[in-house]
């Protein structure tokens, strides 16, 4: 099975080139990226064929791809993709506005090819593990969430992470996507209203965006669930941030802290602990699944509605950031 | 490749479990008795043997996971029958099973691998990396942790009787002597400390400390406890250098913490912090002596360095029971 990758704007790419490759039977075919210094650079790093562009790239008929632009563009990737008739993963959030996403929706549909969103934590074995658990009903009924996908700010390590137009907001569409996702997850339920609140007071000279934020959802079922999404790490953090939750349930609580797995290091060289992640993988099993997708032609484990869903969240949070008020959707 | 398991017990639930993940085909089990063998043998619908001599007619792999003072005649007659061996740690309850085994295997042409788990946990593995790459320089001290209760058996514990296991300095604590090897090389001497106590109705305590002193200069503290309440088992290291350390502690870096109320009297109250992993480092490891079979790679843990950890193992029982350093002295089999 041949797999391409369209653009290198998002960071996930250097990992997912990785992730193509471990894939027994997957020929990482190359990159493209209308960015020529960007894509070239990356090409010649990870030792792969550079498309000089994404028509060329298509055109040597992969069986999927996976969409790393910057946010904005995803829209006119997925078009170019689906018309090709590719299988696509589109990295999250799927689009800057629910109209963009829906019509990438659709134009997978219509296409009838394979859209999945990249969500790589329903990958992560401790979010499965408290899945499996919840679905066995060893956890009882949940009442209650609180979450946080805090980070530090990522213009570290891409520009365009908090440019408004090209990511569609700052750390609040960034970092509210993963968190509604599992939530949708874990629950079956859909969201029905968003509550938010955000500030601009971490890097407040360096960004036109919001940095810091706090989303309240509450789901069909009655479930209200906390979001912290803001880029408040320090530089200095162990790590670029992590991603947490604590459930209330009917019988107690259960608490997650996903990316917990790390020896901390401390050097001479940095003058600082650093968190070097041990565990698990979850872009891995997000790959394995899309592959595992296209060749059995079943949906992947996380669809484009589902990413939809998630632009959708956004976009009500951005709302009520607006108006002060909560958002029905 | 045709793979029999010997032994039923966890070590065996967990390699049986582990094979049917490679490309080997398990073809059954071997027991004391038939009965325990059954629903393990039902449970992946192959064999029970009613010895080891009977299974060894049928494969190729013979995958020892027996109380650890019956390793070397297994381990030989399946050499004999050249059979490859993987067995299971301690390689074996004294220093001369150990080399007769690695003799028999040589003699035989038969691969010997011996099942030192810890070097394929992630967090072990990734640690030794970060020390290889020089991110902590040289390497000055190294303490190593590990706890849990004394093993439990339904019947006959083995565990108990200590010419069978070589109790906690032997069964427990030869992971990380051999992650202490791993990590910093041979070791020159050893002094340990040991107690072992039962105190009436209440839980037995085993604990020991050791101290161990490479030919590097480098100094390792191991301490081993059977000392926790169940289901406790916790493992850590602390690893430092000259230009930085390493730190690392099971019980706070576990995702999952369970705060549960009882739902019956004899459920407990609060879980044991969860860990998990796409892989279970036993899965690794035998996937990782499959390929070594199949000539594919050579793995990280040898028999000869399942023999020089059963040799500190061994000084430190020596040690602790005599109150007087113990020397190591270089071993044949590790040097060729």
């Amino acid at each position: 099975m041949k797999i391409g990758i369209l653009s290198f704007a998002h960071l996930h790419a250097e990992a997912y080139i990785q992730n193509l490759r471990a894939v027994p039977g997957v020929e990482m075919i190359g990159l493209a990226d209308d960015d020529v210094q960007r894509g070239q650079h990356f090409a010649q790093h990870f030792n792969a064929h550079y498309f000089r562009s994404y028509e060329e790239l298509l055109a040597a008929r992969p069986d999927g791809v996976v969409i790393c632009s910057e946010n904005n563009n995803h829209r006119s990737l997925v078009e170019m993709a689906a018309a090709a008739k590719v299988h696509i993963l589109c990295e999250k959030p799927l689009a800057t506005t629910v109209e963009d996403a829906r019509a990438i929706v659709e134009a997978c549909e219509k296409a009838g090819v394979l859209l999945m969103t990249a969500f790589p934590m329903r990958f992560s074995a401790p979010v499965r593990e408290v899945k499996a658990r919840l679905d066995a009903g060893e956890l009882g009924r949940v009442f209650a969430v609180k979450s946080s996908n805090q980070g530090e700010l990522p213009a570290r390590h891409r520009a365009w992470f908090v440019d408004p137009k090209l990511a569609g907001g700052g750390a609040i569409a960034d970092h509210t996507v993963h968190l509604a996702d599992i939530l949708r997850w874990y629950l079956q339920s859909e969201v029905v209203e968003v509550y938010a609140q955000s500030n601009k007071i971490f890097h407040a000279d360096e960004v036109e965006v919001e940095t810091g934020g706090m989303v309240m959802l509450t789901f069909a079922n009655g479930v209200f669930a906390s979001i912290d999404c803001s880029w408040s790490r320090p530089p200095y953090w162990p790590s670029w941030g992590g991603l947490s939750f604590e459930l209330i349930t009917e019988r107690g609580a259960v608490l997650v802290d996903a990316f917990k797995q790390n020896l901390t290091v401390f050097s001479h060289e940095i003058q600082r602990p650093a968190w070097y992640y041990w565990g698990s993988d979850a872009n891995q099993g997000m790959i394995n699944d899309f592959v595992d997708a296209i060749r059995k032609q079943r949906p992947p484990k996380v669809t484009g509605v589902d990413g939809l869903k998630a632009v959708e969240v956004v976009a009500a949070a951005y709302e009520s950031v607006r108006t002060g008020q909560p958002v029905k959707l | 490749m045709r793979v029999g398991v010997a032994g039923v017990g966890f070590m065996g639930a967990m390699h049986a479990a582990a094979w049917v993940e490679t490309g080997a085909k398990l073809v059954g089990f071997t027991a004391e008795t038939t009965e325990e063998a059954e629903p393990i043998a039902k449970h992946y619908q192959v064999k029970v043997f009613p010895s080891l001599a009977a299974m060894l007619k049928e494969v190729d792999v013979v995958d020892i996971c027996t109380p650890t003072h019956l390793h070397a005649e297994m381990t030989i007659k399946a050499a004999e029958a050249g059979k490859h061996v993987i067995c299971e740690k301690p390689l074996a309850r004294t220093l001369e099973d150990g080399q007769r085994m690695i003799a028999a295997c040589r003699k035989a042409g038969v691969k010997l691998y011996v099942a030192h788990v810890v070097r394929f946990f992630p967090e072990y593995a990734l640690a030794r990396a970060v020390v290889q790459q020089g991110k902590i320089g040289k390497l000055g001290t190294i303490r190593l942790n590990r706890g849990s209760f004394r093993p439990k058996k339904p019947v006959g514990n083995w565990f108990l009787d200590e010419s069978k296991s070589g109790g906690i300095l032997l069964d427990l604590m030869i992971h990380d002597f051999d992650y202490a090897r791993w990590l910093a090389g041979e070791v020159e001497s050893v002094y340990a400390k040991k107690i072992t106590a039962q105190n009436g109705s209440m839980l037995p305590v085993d604990y020991g400390l050791v101290i161990l002193k490479h030919r590097s200069g480098v100094l390792t503290h191991v301490a081993g406890a059977w000392a926790y309440p169940p289901p406790t088992f916790r493992t850590g290291f602390e690893i430092s250098g000259d230009g930085g350390m390493i730190d690392f502690d099971s019980s706070s870096t576990a995702p999952i913490e369970t705060l549960l109320q009882k739902i019956s009297a004899d459920a407990p109250d609060v879980g044991l912090p969860s860990s998990p992993l796409d892989e279970s480092p036993y899965t690794t490891e035998i996937k990782e002596f499959y390929a070594a079979l199949c000539g594919e790679c050579v793995p990280r843990v040898s028999a000869e360095d399942g023999l020089a950890a059963l040799q500190i193992s061994l000084a430190a029982i020596e040690s602790a029971r005599t109150g007087q350093p113990v020397s190591i002295q270089p071993l044949a089999e590790v040097q060729s």
